[in-house]
């Protein structure tokens, strides 16, 4: 086992998952997962591979920047060795939606609340187009929550976090929104 | 991760289109308590009821605040008093009626549905008794809600019933007055009535169902009239392709109904019985059945063309409902009760939408005459032809169909009536010839099945 995460940042043009994965092939690694998305024109990239076994993480970042060097990416490789499997716990998933007016550190602000309760945020969407319309100014956090949170003080924390900040509060279970959105 | 427009059209549907669960219905089957001692039987559905029922409402709740959708009536559905107490007089019926009264009050229902009797081809002792105790039992009680089936298709019509609850709507109307004759609100009269349906005052348990069940009715005006808004907006639709949006806009309805109704029962360690995707208003602002017709591009509900709008409504409601669960019951399809709706009782007092309309409409909606209030001094012969018209609709077109007809005492056509809460208030609709005494009805018997119900 020689498993790496690879992050690549750059300005989002055609070819770059193209050229990333060819380079890794060439490099003898194999995919396991890759996931990318695009952010006001950025594009943001993870790759977890196979790495051949003796080649360290520095090997393969040097390697990757050195091909890709004149592409202007932004390239980070880490080592997986070690990190255990999440152990799989029994949660039932929540989205905690807000909208409302823009101002600074809203998103730290939130988190801060569900990370206070030992809570993970497994997904976060946040569009702030400024001003006070509240559909332009959305954010959705994923968390799953266990057990082991207690889940009516979080959503109550929240629920008054975001009355001081002025937010319209949405809690509910990942599953409403399955039903409503996918057949 | 779900896109931004489906967190963003889930959160409007709940926030904005008032998307509810309208009523999580508990159905008891009461006919292991049978006794032929009133204070036996008594004690026994006592029992049996708050043992499923006890935290019935607090499980309702909970479910609905983990899905962010709230489940507005919790109610009880329970076996056909006239059956499981038969044996009863209506005295004795009455004090069934206080008794299933304090129940609901204990377990925190409003409504407790099974006040009923099923008399299309007969009149047994029960159902007599039954519908002699309904006018005292509806007026000195507050949430039991009470119907009788007069007609099926297989059966036909039994038209000694018609007149019969036409008299007891005059006697409920008489023993309310100071109330607008509020007791006949709680009280339907149906032909093909569904035994698993959620929706008061018909709900009741059927004599084929579970021991105990839970049946869902969702309602969405709201969001179907903001779906059919929201895409006119965009761009020309025909009205094919504007079936095809409520038909998706339903199914979406149906499956949170679904959701919701199976996890509290899975909570009560009850069977799921079936979700009921009606159309059910509320007297709000953008929870109206009749907003739906506007945005369809009609004036007002009851003009021109608003019968050929509500089969499709209702068509397309059905078919949405059939693709979004296996287990879709009760009445499924549009309601138009009158008082209910703000905008059909507004269309109705600007007299856009006259009594003889609304029965043409019923032929092709899911229930019939809902919450019509009527000038108090109608005669039995005009009501009692009014509820028969309305069952051979169900009859013939093998269909539901029912009356829940007010004769509002000392009051005449264009008076205002409030019943209060989600009953609403309406204007009194005008019949006409409200005083005839024509014998049609007198004649009593049978109308007999017709030729399509020879199927077997």
């Amino acid at each position: 086992m020689n498993k790496m995460i690879i992050s690549v940042l750059a300005k989002d043009r055609p070819g770059i998952i193209a050229s990333v994965t060819s380079d890794l092939c060439d490099l003898g690694c194999n995919l396991e997962n890759v996931n990318q998305m695009i952010l006001q024109n950025q594009f943001a990239g993870f790759f977890i591979v196979q790495a051949p076994e003796g080649v360290s993480a520095e090997t393969i970042r040097q390697e990757l920047t050195l091909k890709e060097e004149a592409n202007g990416l932004t390239i980070h490789v880490r080592s997986l060795e070690g990190d255990t499997q999440m152990p799989v716990e029994e949660k039932e998933i929540f989205l905690i939606t807000t909208s409302g007016p823009d101002q600074k550190g809203l998103v730290a602000q939130l988190s801060d609340v569900i990370s206070s309760f030992g809570a993970n945020i497994v997904n976060l969407k946040a569009v702030f187009m400024g001003g006070s319309n509240p559909n332009e100014n959305v954010m959705s956090y994923q968390v799953p929550v266990t057990k082991e949170i207690d889940a009516p003080a979080l959503f109550a924390a929240l629920k008054e976090k975001a009355k001081k900040l002025d937010l319209d509060i949405r809690i509910q279970h990942k599953n409403i929104f399955d039903v409503t959105n996918k057949i | 991760m779900f896109e931004d427009q489906e967190i963003i059209s889930t959160i409007e549907m709940v926030k904005n289109e008032n998307l509810d669960v309208r009523a999580v219905t508990l159905g008891i089957n009461l006919f292991d308590c049978i006794s032929h001692d009133l204070t036996v039987f008594k004690k026994n559905i006592r029992k049996k009821i708050i043992g499923h029922a006890a935290t019935l409402v607090e499980t309702c709740d909970q479910v609905g605040e983990k899905y962010g959708i709230k489940v507005v009536n919790k109610r009880i559905s329970i076996s056909p008093i006239a059956l499981v107490g038969a044996c009863f007089s209506s005295e004795q019926m009455v004090e069934i009626a206080h008794e299933l009264n304090d129940i609901a009050k204990a377990v925190n229902i409003d409504f407790i549905g099974g006040f009923s009797a099923l008399v299309e081809k007969g009149i047994a002792n029960g159902d007599q008794a039954l519908i002699d105790a309904i006018p005292k039992a509806l007026a000195t009680t507050q949430r039991i809600c009470a119907s009788v089936n007069v007609a099926t298709t297989k059966a036909g019509i039994n038209m000694d019933a018609v007149l019969a609850m036409s008299r007891t709507i005059k006697k409920a109307a008489a023993l309310t007055a100071d109330e607008d004759g509020l007791a006949c609100a709680k009280l339907c009269v149906f032909s093909n009535i569904p035994e698993d349906m959620p929706f008061m005052a018909g709900a009741y348990l059927g004599v084929g169902q579970a021991d105990a069940v839970i049946n869902v009715g969702v309602s969405g005006p709201g969001v179907i009239k903001r779906a059919i808004e929201r895409n006119l907006s965009q761009q020309h639709l025909s009205l094919g392709r504007i079936a095809e949006i409520i038909k998706r806009t339903a199914c979406k309805v149906t499956r949170v109904g679904e959701l919701i109704g199976r996890e509290v029962a899975d909570i009560l360690n009850i069977r799921f019985g079936v979700v009921d995707l009606s159309l059910a208003p509320t007297p709000t602002v953008g929870d109206s059945v009749g907003e739906i017709f506007q945005a369809l591009g009609l004036t007002h509900i009851g003009v021109p063309g608003s019968t050929a709008a509500l089969a499709m409504l209702n068509d397309a409601v059905k078919k949405g409902g059939a693709f979004a669960s296996s287990h879709v019951g009760g009445l499924s399809g549009a309601f138009i009760p009158v008082s209910e709706d703000l905008n059909i009782a507004e269309a109705a007092q600007k007299g856009f939408l006259s009594i003889e309309k609304l029965e043409a409409m019923t032929c092709v909606c899911s229930v019939g005459l809902d919450m019509v209030a009527v000038p108090g001094n109608i005669t039995e012969q005009v009501l009692a032809g009014i509820i028969a018209d309305e069952m051979a609709i169900g009859m013939i077109n093998a269909k539901t169909t029912a009356t829940r007809i007010i004769p509002v005492p000392g009051k005449k056509a264009g008076d205002s009536v409030n019943f209060g809460g989600l009953l609403g208030k309406a204007s009194i609709m005008d019949v006409p010839h409200l005083d005839l005494e024509d014998i049609f009805v007198e004649y009593g018997g049978h109308i007999p099945a017709p030729i399509h119900s020879l199927k077997n």
